[in-house]
């Protein structure tokens, strides 16, 4: 699920409306949840959304695993023709 | 001669004439529809029935050996068979919100006759436009709603423009030269009076329960005129202007 965007509409009726025209018409979305502003819970606290301290290794893009895919193949006696689909990062 | 073939391509002329010079009229609220999200519902509803328009005109293209372009594009005033409904002006949101929602029911209507044609293209087409006509009837019965609850102005407009388009809109099921030929060939499943009475069977109970205007019993009861896609008035000689301006302006273009 990600935002499509903001309508604005006098009730839920039309806001549906409107969404599908919005962010529908051009069936890029295969299901709309539309609800109203102030139903929204908003977390934007820095200290629990961007710690001060180095979290890097929380995301799987830093890490190399091809050779390590390489070391475990070997041992399991895998063939290691579709290694090359599985380099990078993990993501 | 091909009776039935000729039939057929007055049934299309007909119902693609209904959909082009509709969706034309109701394009006119690009950029002034009462709020931004209406204008861009507006002209995509209007850009979804230009689209059908396309579709019928293809399938008439096809079947009479002509170019869709110069079908919709290449015809004097007088050749065009939309029903009188679609003659008058955009006018204003009240009258288009009346007009579209007896077009939007009859088409619907008629649609669902024609899903079940014997003629598959018309079934095909038919069956899907339905899907997408879902959405135009939810959204004018929404407005017609909406404008016959607010009361005042508004409500005083919508029962204005009713009155008004009453007997044009009965056009929409005007009798059709081959119309029995059609009806006896299955490719229209029903014939057009047993539709314009499934039709008022559908819109006269929502009127009724919004307190607005319906036509007396007896009105009802009478079938339209024969020329009910065939008379033609000022505002569309207009409008046919604007519509061929481009297409005159190069004819033969590639665009």
């Amino acid at each position: 699920m990600i935002h499509g965007g903001n309508v604005n509409a006098p009730d839920e009726e039309l806001a549906v409306h409107y969404a599908r025209e919005f962010y529908g018409r051009r069936q890029e979305s295969h299901r709309l949840w539309v609800v109203p502003r102030d139903a929204i819970v908003e977390l934007d606290d820095p200290d629990l959304l961007n710690p001060p301290f180095d979290r890097s290794f929380k995301r799987p893009g830093g890490y190399l695993i091809k050779h390590k895919l390489e070391a475990a193949r070997a041992r399991a006696g895998t063939d290691a023709e579709s290694a090359d689909a599985s380099e990078g990062t993990g993501k | 001669m091909d009776t039935t073939r000729e039939a057929l391509a007055e049934l299309l002329l007909a119902m693609a004439d209904d959909e082009f010079v509709l969706g034309f009229w109701d394009s006119e609220w690009t950029g002034i529809a009462p709020m931004l999200e209406e204008d861009v519902a507006m002209s995509s509803v209007s850009q979804d029935e230009i689209g059908h328009a396309k579709a019928w005109y293809e399938l008439l293209a096809g079947l009479t050996d002509d170019d869709a372009d110069e079908i919709a594009f290449g015809r004097e005033p007088a050749g065009y068979r939309h029903a009188a409904l679609m003659n008058h002006a955009r006018t204003d949101w009240a009258f288009t919100v009346a007009r579209r929602f007896l077009y939007e029911h009859a088409d619907a209507t008629r649609l669902e006759s024609l899903a079940r044609s014997s003629y598959t293209p018309i079934a095909e087409l038919a069956a899907k436009m339905r899907r997408e006509e879902t959405y135009h009837l939810l959204h004018f019965d929404l407005w017609l709603r909406r404008l016959a609850d607010a009361g005042g102005e508004a409500r005083d407009r919508l029962a204005a423009a009713l009155e008004r388009i009453w007997p044009d809109a009965q056009a929409v099921f005007a009798p059709l030269d081959g119309e029995a030929r059609l009806v006896s060939a299955g490719i229209l499943p029903d014939d057009l009076e047993t539709l314009r009475h499934r039709w008022l069977d559908r819109v006269v109970p929502i009127l009724e329960g919004l307190r607005l205007p319906v036509p007396p019993e007896a009105e009802r009861a009478a079938p339209p005129a024969g020329d009910g896609r065939t008379r033609r008035n000022d505002d569309f000689a207009w409008l046919h202007g604007e519509f061929t301006m481009v297409a005159r302006s190069d004819e033969g273009a590639t665009w």
